[in-house]
């Protein structure tokens, strides 16, 4: 699990090249609409990286990751919308409470595992989707939502450079920590939870530091989301459709790599784009459904595995 | 001088089930106990509780004369006690290196995050428990039985224990495996280990331990040097069958 130079030189040039990418948006390589696209799978990645960090590691399944993103998303709309709070402070605040929320969430963990707790946090998705419609509803606009909040960026290009540079960093962050003994030890929870209380380490805090920083994640790209789209609808939020795409995203990218669910998420979006003329309807999701069933019975590492597994054939057909 | 182990009393019920019924026994320090009975005796219940898995009903657990009921399993480990399980519990998905390396890590985060594993000590862990150097990169899945009891030793070594509890450690080994793991037991009991052993395999266990407890239906029903505990009438009848 060690950090390799050649590791750090592909964050690198995914770095750059994705900086590079609104370039070709001027030569008409790429138009306008694919940079929107390639932004919705930024932060689908960003969602999938959190859900990756909390449930891909440790095992505890989160059917409830919205609650998160939810809490994030409408912690700075509310301040930045209702209380005229700036930008800058309403961020890093909502990121504050939904890391509060993951420790909310991490409550259930203490005394359930498996299908129960994937059970609780669906429940606790659906509380908050009922909460922000009937409580306060001249703060957080009821069911219809909320509209005109501030925007960080004007246009896709703006855009673009805001949500990669967020996904892009978030990720080499999450994956760098992942790299450490705490990644190890947050991967040796999902195998074995009572061989690691075994080792003499505190099972309770690792799942509690997992799930602070998947809420970190998720508050951040919440928070991002809602302050590029302008406006929160909890319909959508709330969606369990929207629960499944960040779960499949990061499963058929690969659980617990962080870097397979970008792979994921950006596989994910396309694919569904990329279906929208054919099926414009909810049957897309039965195409990517089998998509992603076939990939994850094919390998259950998902394309993260796939591609790992290729390049190695490779170097040995090169270094026999 | 207080006993490095002392259980006084303890009782597990299950229900109706008593599982433990006051059992009572000491461990000097440096010594190697057998503890031995058929199936259903208690013998795993009993180390269950020693490391605080499992809450006792009653009774006293001692460790260096200090309680520790109240101490969690992380917290009993870190005062010096470790152990193997029936089964062996591996981390599935990670090399040999790894799976030590999370035996070796310091409870604490900071230092998870900032001090990078000591790749010398988990490779010298691993080879002094017998793996091989090409062990070292395999996954638990291309390991034999007796490998995999080698890697547990490894991990439970790796928590520095000064008593170390192990359960059928030799089941499902063959003969030359059964040999590799005595040796490392005797080795590791001439730099000074407290061992307590549960075997059902006794012409292994033999030379290994000092004296033996022999229990049946969660009851301590002898106690004493080996040969001594198995002419026990109470012995043969419940454990030989004789």
């Amino acid at each position: 699990m060690a950090v390799r130079g050649r590791h750090l030189a592909l964050w690198g040039l995914f770095m750059a090249g994705g900086l590079l990418l609104p370039l070709l948006v001027d030569t008409g390589i790429i138009g306008r609409g694919t940079l929107r696209t390639i932004i919705m799978a930024n932060f689908l990645a960003i969602f999938a990286m959190s859900w990756d960090v909390l449930s891909g590691r440790t095992g505890y399944i989160s059917f409830g990751h919205p609650f998160l993103i939810g809490i994030g998303a409408y912690t700075t709309a509310i301040l930045t919308r209702r209380f005229d709070v700036a930008v800058e402070y309403s961020i890093p605040i909502a990121v504050l409470v939904t890391m509060i929320g993951g420790a909310v969430l991490f409550i259930p963990a203490l005394r359930i595992r498996g299908s129960y707790f994937a059970l609780v946090t669906l429940a606790f998705m659906e509380l908050v989707y009922q909460l922000v419609q009937v409580i306060r509803p001249d703060l957080t606009g009821g069911t219809r939502g909320m509209s005109g909040i501030v925007t960080l960026t004007k246009g896709a290009v703006q855009g673009y450079y805001l949500s990669f540079t967020l996904m892009a960093l978030l990720g080499f962050f999450l994956w760098l920590l992942m790299k450490t003994r705490l990644g190890t030890a947050l991967s040796a929870i999902g195998m074995n939870e009572d061989s690691v209380a075994g080792s003499g380490l505190n099972t309770t805090r690792l799942k509690l530091v997992a799930f602070m920083l998947g809420a970190f994640a998720a508050g951040l790209g919440g928070a991002f989301y809602v302050h590029y789209l302008g406006s929160i609808a909890p319909r959508a939020l709330f969606d369990i459709n929207f629960v499944f795409t960040i779960i499949v995203a990061a499963l058929i990218g690969g659980a617990a790599t962080i870097t397979g669910p970008i792979f994921g998420a950006f596989f994910l979006t396309f694919l569904l784009e990329y279906l929208r003329p054919v099926l414009p309807g909810a049957e897309r999701y039965l195409i990517y459904g089998g998509i992603a069933l076939l990939v994850y019975m094919y390998q259950p590492g998902g394309l993260h595995k796939i591609l790992e597994v290729g390049l190695e054939r490779l170097r040995k057909r090169a270094n026999p | 001088m207080s006993a490095c182990l002392e259980l006084t009393d303890l009782v597990k019920k299950f229900g109706g089930l008593v599982a433990t019924s006051g059992v009572s026994f000491k461990v000097e320090q440096g010594e190697s106990i057998g503890l031995i009975g058929p199936n259903g005796a208690g013998k795993t219940t009993i180390f269950s509780q020693i490391m605080g898995e499992l809450r006792q009903t009653s009774g006293k657990i001692l460790l260096y004369g200090r309680d520790i009921r109240r101490l969690s399993t992380p917290a009993r480990i870190k005062r010096g006690i470790g152990r193997t399980y029936q089964v062996p519990r591996p981390f599935r998905e990670m090399n040999v290196l790894e799976n030590i390396r999370v035996g070796l890590m310091p409870d604490n985060i900071w230092k998870m995050v900032f001090e990078g594993p000591d790749r010398d000590r988990e490779e010298e862990l691993a080879l002094s428990v017998g793996l091989s150097p090409g062990d070292l990169l395999r996954t638990p899945a291309e390991l034999s039985m007796g490998d995999l009891r080698k890697l547990e030793m490894a991990r439970t070594m790796a928590t520095e224990p000064s008593i170390m509890l192990l359960d059928e450690v030799f089941a499902g080994l063959t003969k030359g495996e059964i040999s590799q793991i005595g040796d490392l037991i005797g080795e590791l009991r001439d730099d000074g280990m407290t061992f307590l052993i549960v075997s059902h395999d006794l012409p292994a266990l033999e030379p290994l331990v000092d004296r033996c407890i022999a229990l049946d239906q969660g009851r301590k029903i002898a106690e004493g040097p080996f040969d001594e505990v198995m002419r026990d009438e109470a012995v043969r009848a419940s454990y030989l069958g004789g």
